[in-house]
């Protein structure tokens, strides 16, 4: 027995002795030469596909912003910039849109990108059967899309939209290389055919992916010669990881944000990079609810949420309270319009005079024979949410109204918001694109199945005023008249707007030109395509 | 299992001269934990009491063991999860342990039609993906202490049900069953009288395992967040947590972890010491 | 328990008839598991279409998703997709998973060589701790070893996965640097020996996470056999032919504790396949368990039920060679079985 307690020591012995041996060995640390010139990602799962029509989720985006370019992008600033596109002209009715195709943008085989490739693309995304959530949405009312020229292509849509030209942000796909194959199965799902300044060299499943640079690529050259990305699921696995030295950037939380404060190791090879992004929280009510239905009572809702405390302390801090669908630093947020305070005695006053008083004497509050009784429904990795969640759920028993928080994954969740059958839901909202419109959220056209206006919320003045913005194509009455919008979601609380949060990445001390933006690091151009790394592993300068 | 087990009284007598040692500290952590569990209702208003501004707090001498990520008082929350834990625990083993027994048992004792049909009810079971099972139950029905349990015992009872056919199979031919088949003793008498006390050292093995078992799965349920609701204190709850703030906040894995040892352990090692005594009797 | 020389024959016959017997059983078994897993994947809350993306999924609208369903075949009614589906497995084709179009089975390749590396290994070397662990232990009952193995083991036992597997990352990766938190193996692994190295230092702290509570197990399973055995008469009736204590407790009281090791692994083998899912979750680790936990969540109907096809037919077989073992070993259970 004592011998078989040796062995296990030796193996935990020599797993150690070995793990040591390879630390000391001269050549894997990224600051070593050969490594210089690759940059270490970090992806959260494994892509599903990298067809970038079919891309649903954050890693596939990662990783195809390298590859595949898209026809206009924006820039740190969120202005429209043209990319394979290089213009775009609207007709005077505003429903029709004519793109011409940069002359120099080519495929990796060299040949050009064509508008026939852009056009099959469009007709993909529009296609129903195909599962494209990220560009579908952008193509609801299309028309046609035809080819004009060999240049050129133009598209038509049903009505005009001041956010059209935003749909252009949008990849091309090779026409001739999808021809005879099932969309969804083609072999350049996996292995795409490249427009961008690199390509794939390497994909092993569940661990990383590897892409080099594009022979053609036709744009500014990049800094790096390889990117490679490790697939990473916990946040604080990856950040052992970057101080370890084998990943160059990290997303991180307020927790792991505050031990890098207090981390040596971290201070000597890393940084954090914090800014507000245009991304929110907030609270679902189905509106249908006798519970929900009075303005007079969301609003005492929103009052017995302590967002200020949330801020303060769940967020540390680096939190701002809302009042509306967006973040502050969105154009359409008016910041004369103050959020309700906490204050859960004014609250109580607006209960009792919609009607919800504790009448049998049993602590909680009850209209028409019945209890203000409901429940809360989070996603289970919203950590920060539950939090949330609990804390009100706390207030509001205070307040004589009762709630549980029930935790669902993922798939479940959704599915209970998309099919009408919750109370209240914890949500995340995060933004694909500047487009400040809350039409298909908040109209009630946009009702399901139409639309995600999931608590079935319904203002006559509020639609007016969306369906007025939607084709004012003067950008500062568009504004002031989403400044209007911005009072009534405050006073009329069609759900519970929570808080805007910053975003957190660690970063190597290595990486240069990371530029941030409210739509984060990667869904802007240059973005990644524009880091570079200083040469020497002590910063002595930039490499050329 | 368990409560008929200890029920069986005088059968237990001479255990407890052998319950020396590791056996009866352990006993004493068993009475401990159920007297904090029986007191525990003085601490739920404290456990549920929330500052935000002191979350994540140190042990200190307002918190002996610091606060949660809502500030709630750690101790606290540890003692109202005490018979959350114990009972579930309990419960699900006792689920587990009475059905398989009983299939396993039957299955074994009177074997042909019977044990094949039995067998196969137990083969399915077995190879029913739990994870799944317990997934879908955890979608389907309210996050509730009973579905905890339902899922925990439902899913583990073949596993003591094949244990309990085998143990059958070889005893039932020896020669004392068979005397008392001959002697013209019922099948229930047979069964009961003189089966289960033979199997009964090598169950008890299987059971005090099962109990410990049912703890931990309890506490894994909740630690992959498909156990208790939030809002339900539990020391697997407050370890899911705890792995959001690991580095900061190392009493917040430490204590329930500790908590959730502790009492594991101490259901094992009583359960051992009865073994042992149990089958001191066997012998004379 | 005696029986006669010539026999033998008939006994391999039997033994043969009985296998047959059970592999028929099998079927229905396999029936059974195989529907209640479609019924239960389908009928659960949830689909391929709402799970897209994640926690980070974009939302799209009711209607669009019933689109996008039917882009599935989750708009045909059940029984013809059961049908569907069996009738391909009956080509031996798994089907294609739902989140990334490729075949099911080489996804279950590509996971398959990890989770039985890391549990066989981990099997191994519980066994090899356990069996002698238990049989010194047994030997001699509350000597010195039986008494101070029982309360560590029953320790050890109850410690939680999760918890130990968080301590241990952090006390050897993280504070001491020893061991490397998680993954395969360090993509600048060098080949050949080193490499193994590499490997082996990856493998150790999952390795030690899945062995440590199964010890207790094993070993206090191998004693009790063992200590039941030392009474019975045929042990003692060794040691009284002259066999040395040692032999009289390896080649006879062992061989009693066997029974109840065999139907144990009969149980734990098929784990073997469906893996660890909240080792394989913290480590990181590329395995069966995380690629089934996934697919849950995911709604990945294919992969779900590749996976549990797998799992059943694996602890089907496990079960059946389990009961051939002891139907070898104990004549009684196939005669038994035989005779009724």
């Amino acid at each position: 027995m004592r011998r078989q307690l040796g062995a296990l020591l030796l193996l935990l012995t020599v797993g150690a002795f070995a793990c040591r041996a390879r630390e000391s060995a001269p050549a894997p640390s990224p600051q070593a030469a050969a490594s210089d010139r690759t940059l270490f990602r970090r992806l959260f799962g494994e892509p599903g596909t990298l067809n970038a029509v079919l891309q649903t989720d954050v890693p596939e985006q990662l990783v195809l912003a390298y590859v595949s370019r898209n026809l206009f992008d924006f820039d740190a600033g969120l202005h429209l910039v043209p990319s394979l596109a290089e213009r775009i002209e609207a007709s005077p009715d505003g429903l029709a849109y004519t793109i011409t195709l940069r002359p120099e943008a080519v495929w990796e085989d060299g040949t050009p990108v064509t508008p026939a490739d852009a056009v099959f693309t469009i007709r993909k995304i529009a296609d129903p059967s195909t599962p494209s959530p990220l560009f579908k949405p952008l193509f609801e009312d299309l028309v046609s899309a035809e080819e004009v020229s060999d240049r050129a292509f133009q598209v038509r849509f049903r009505k005009p939209y001041a956010y059209r030209a935003m749909s252009f942000v949008m990849p091309v796909l090779p026409v001739r290389r999808f021809a005879g194959v099932p969309f969804d199965r083609a072999p350049d799902n996996r292995r795409p055919f490249a427009n961008g300044p690199y390509r794939l060299a390497s994909w092993k499943p569940q661990e990383s992916l590897v892409l080099e640079r594009n022979p053609k690529s036709w744009g500014p050259p990049a800094f790096f010669d390889r990117i490679l990305f490790r697939i990473l699921p916990e946040n604080d696995v990856a950040y052992r990881a970057l101080v370890e030295g084998s990943l160059d950037e990290t997303l991180i939380d307020a927790s792991l944000k505050d031990r890098a404060a207090g981390d040596a190791a971290f201070g000597a090879c890393c940084r954090v990079l914090e800014f507000y992004d245009l991304d929110y929280s907030y609270i679902a009510l189905d509106t249908r609810l006798p519970f929900f239905s009075d303005a007079r009572v969301r609003r005492a809702l929103t009052m017995l949420l302590d967002r200020d405390g949330i801020a303060a302390h769940l967020y540390r801090g680096s939190a701002r309270v809302i009042s509306g669908p967006w973040a502050p630093q969105s154009p359409a947020s008016d910041p004369s319009v103050t959020p309700l305070p906490f204050d859960p005695a004014a609250a109580a006053r607006l209960l009792d005079e919609a009607g919800w008083r504790d009448t049998n004497g049993n602590g909680i509050r009850d209209r028409g024979g019945r209890e203000f009784d409901f429940e809360l429904l989070v996603s289970s990795g919203n950590t920060i949410g539950r939090e949330i969640d609990e804390t009100f759920v706390a207030e509001l028993a205070r307040a004589g109204i009762r709630a549980h928080v029930r935790s669902l994954e993922w798939a479940s969740f959704v599915e209970r918001l998309d099919s009408g059958s919750f109370e209240a839901a914890s949500l995340a909202s995060s933004a694909p694109d500047p487009n400040p419109d809350p039409y298909a959220y908040w109209h009630s056209s946009q009702w399901p199945p139409r639309g995600l206006n999931s608590g079935y919320y319904k203002n006559a003045e509020a639609d007016r005023l969306m369906d007025q913005a939607r084709t004012e194509m003067d950008e500062s009455k568009r504004i002031s008249l989403y400044h209007r919008l911005h009072r009534i979601f405050r006073d009329d609380a069609p759900a519970i707007f929570v808080v805007n949060s910053t975003k957190k990445y660690a970063l190597r001390r290595r990486l240069e030109g990371v530029e941030s933006s409210p739509l984060g690091l990667f869904a802007i151009w240059p973005g990644p395509v524009g880091w570079r790394a200083t040469a020497a592993p002590r910063g002595k300068g930039p490499s050329p | 299992m368990s409560a008929e087990f200890l029920a069986a009284g005088p059968s237990v007598v001479p255990a407890r001269r052998r319950l020396s040692g590791s056996g009866s500290a352990a006993l004493a952590v068993v009475v401990a934990l159920w007297i904090v569990a029986a007191f525990s209702p003085l601490f739920s208003a404290r456990a549920a009491e929330i500052r935000l501004g002191e979350r994540l707090q140190a042990p200190s001498a307002a918190h002996p063991l610091g606060t949660d990520d809502l500030g709630r008082d750690l101790l606290a929350r540890i003692v109202v999860a005490t018979p959350v834990s114990l009972g579930i625990g309990l419960t699900a083993a006792a689920v587990s342990l009475f059905v398989g027994f009983t299939v396993g048992g039957l299955a074994g004792y009177f074997g042909g039609a019977v044990d094949l049909l039995l067998s196969r009810l137990i083969e399915v079971v077995l190879c029913f993906p739990v994870l799944f099972l317990l997934l879908a139950l955890a979608a389907f029905l309210p996050p509730t202490p009973l579905t905890v349990i339902l899922a925990i015992g439902l899913t583990t009872w073949p596993g003591d049900a094949r244990y309990a056919r085998a143990e059958v199979l070889k005893v039932k031919d020896l020669d004392y069953t068979r005397a008392a088949r001959a002697a013209g003793a019922s099948t229930g008498r047979v069964l009961w009288r003189h089966l289960l006390p033979s199997v009964l050292p090598p169950l008890i093995v299987s059971a005090a395992f099962g109990v410990a078992w049912a703890i931990l799965a309890e506490a894994a349920l909740s630690f992959l967040g498909v156990g208790l609701p939030a809002t339900t204190p539990s020391w697997g709850g407050i370890l899911g947590v705890a792995t959001s703030y690991v580095e900061e906040a190392w009493w917040l894995a430490l204590f329930p972890g500790l908590a959730l040892f502790l009492t594991v352990a101490a259901y094992n090692l009583l359960a051992e010491g009865l073994r042992a005594g149990a089958s001191e009797r066997g012998r004379t | 328990m005696a029986s006669d020389g010539g026999a033998a024959r008939q006994r391999a016959q039997s033994v043969t008839r009985y296998a047959l017997a059970r592999l028929a059983l099998a079927v229905p078994t396999l029936a059974g598991i195989l529907i209640l897993v479609f019924l239960l994947l389908h009928l659960a809350p949830g689909s391929p279409v709402s799970a897209m993306g994640g926690e980070s999924g974009r939302r799209v609208s009711a209607r669009a998703a019933e689109e996008m369903r039917k882009q599935y075949g989750l708009d045909r009614p059940l029984p013809e997709r059961f049908g569907a589906w069996v009738g391909r497995v009956a080509r031996l084709d798994l089907g294609t998973s739902f989140v990334d179009r490729q075949p099911v089975s080489l996804r279950i390749r590509q996971a398959l060589p990890y989770t039985l590396l890391l549990n066989g290994l981990a099997l191994l070397l519980t066994l090899a701790i356990a069996i002698p662990l238990g049989v010194a232990a047994g030997g001699r009952p509350d000597g010195p070893l039986d008494r101070i193995s029982a309360p560590v083991l029953f320790a050890l036992y109850s410690l939680p996965t999760f918890w130990a597997a968080l301590l241990l990352q952090t006390l050897f990766s993280v504070r001491l640097g020893w061991l490397p938190l998680c993954c395969v193996a360090s993509d600048t692994a060098p080949g050949g020996l080193a490499g193994v190295g590499d490997r082996l230092a990856h493998l150790a702290l999952p390795v030690t996470c899945l062995t440590y509570g199964s010890l207790a197990f094993f070993a206090r399973l191998v004693r009790s056999g063992v200590v039941e055995a030392r009474r019975q008469e045929f042990v003692l009736a060794a040691r009284a032919r002259g066999a040395s204590p040692r032999r009289a407790l390896w080649a006879h009281a062992f061989r009693n504790a066997l029974l109840p090791l065999i139907t144990v692994l009969g149980l734990i083998l098929p784990a073997l396949l469906s893996g660890s899912v909240i080792v394989e979750k913290i480590f990181a680790w590329p395995g069966l368990g995380r690629l089934y936990f996934d697919s849950i969540l995911a709604r990945d109907y294919p992969v779900v039920l590749g996976l549990s096809l797998l799992g059943a037919v694996a602890t089907l077989l496990v079960t059946l060679a389990a009961d051939l073992a002891y139907a070898m070993a104990d004549p009684r259970v196939r005669d038994g079985t035989e005779a009724r």
